[in-house]
């Protein structure tokens, strides 16, 4: 009878150990199966194009280089990008120096209103910005890094809460927090984007 | 902004916390049957809350697909990890 390859994370645990013997062949599958992913990933956090490859090309580097040091906690996707992640917060550093730690002083409230909450002519205006891609792009290239990150890599990754919360270096509740703060910011962005009629 | 309601003994302030915990299912049955009570009687929470859902759901099905890498970015990948 013949063996079936394994699917999916299964499948990618095994592309990292098989990596990690130095088998070629695995980590071009590995990269293949995953470069899309952290492209997206990067191209929506990097301050351009060219940061985003840069970060790409970083991940699969550290990846090689770190194979044997994969613990299998988590997937191998949030593995990756939490590599990607830190090659763009190395690159946003040597771009802008250390970043200020930003607190969130807005209270929820704050933030709803601005979201439209209690205005009975947002919702319409929201989802219909919702039907071209490029308006929500759009937005959310107007949020904070972090935000847009919490937002990429539970909503658009979907990743669990546990690993997204380790991926920002974030305690659970804290992360969930942010989250929900970013959500609002990215709805109060299509809002804006509405009210301004671009 | 309009006052808030108290509806199914929440109050619409409570009910705008809550929206990512019920979207994401972090919520205990009792809370979720509550905030769903809410918002049947309060069309304020009803609408905000379903563009607010719409908006999370568009997140993966807009820009989840996409962009993929471009060939040439590809290209340069598998150049700079010897894998062309």
């Amino acid at each position: 009878m013949q063996e079936q390859a394994p699917q999916g994370e299964s499948a990618d645990v095994t592309l990292v150990r098989l990596t990690a013997s130095g088998d070629r062949s695995a980590f071009a599958r590995l990269v293949e199966r995953h470069r899309d992913a952290v492209y997206r990933y990067a191209r929506l956090l990097a301050a351009n194009r060219e940061e985003a490859e840069d970060a790409l090309q970083e991940t699969f580097i550290r990846a090689l280089r770190g194979a044997g040091g994969f613990s299998g906690e988590g997937s191998v996707r949030s593995w990756l990008l939490t590599i990607a992640r830190n090659a763009l917060l190395s690159a946003r550093r040597r771009r802008v120096g250390q970043p200020a730690v930003t607190e969130d002083l807005d209270s929820l409230d704050e933030l709803g209103a601005r979201a439209g909450w209690g205005d009975p002519s947002t919702p319409e205006q929201i989802v219909l910005r919702l039907e071209r891609a490029s308006l929500l792009e759009r937005a959310l290239a107007t949020l904070s890094a972090e935000d847009r990150e919490v937002i990429l890599a539970r909503d658009l990754e979907q990743l669990s809460a546990a690993e997204t919360a380790a991926l920002l270096g974030l305690g659970l509740q804290a992360m969930k927090s942010r989250l929900h703060r970013a959500r609002l910011r990215l709805v109060a962005a299509l809002r804006a984007q509405a009210l301004e009629g671009g | 902004m309009a006052e808030q309601r108290t509806v199914a003994g929440l109050r619409c302030g409570e009910v705008l916390e809550l929206l990512s915990a019920y979207l994401d299912g972090e919520l205990e049955a009792e809370r979720r049957a509550q905030i769903e009570e809410h918002v049947r009687g309060c069309d304020w929470c009803e609408q905000f809350g379903g563009a607010f859902s719409r908006v999370v759901g568009s997140l993966r099905e807009e820009l989840g697909a996409a962009p993929a890498a471009e060939p040439e970015v590809t290209a340069r990948l598998g150049k700079r990890l010897g894998l062309d």
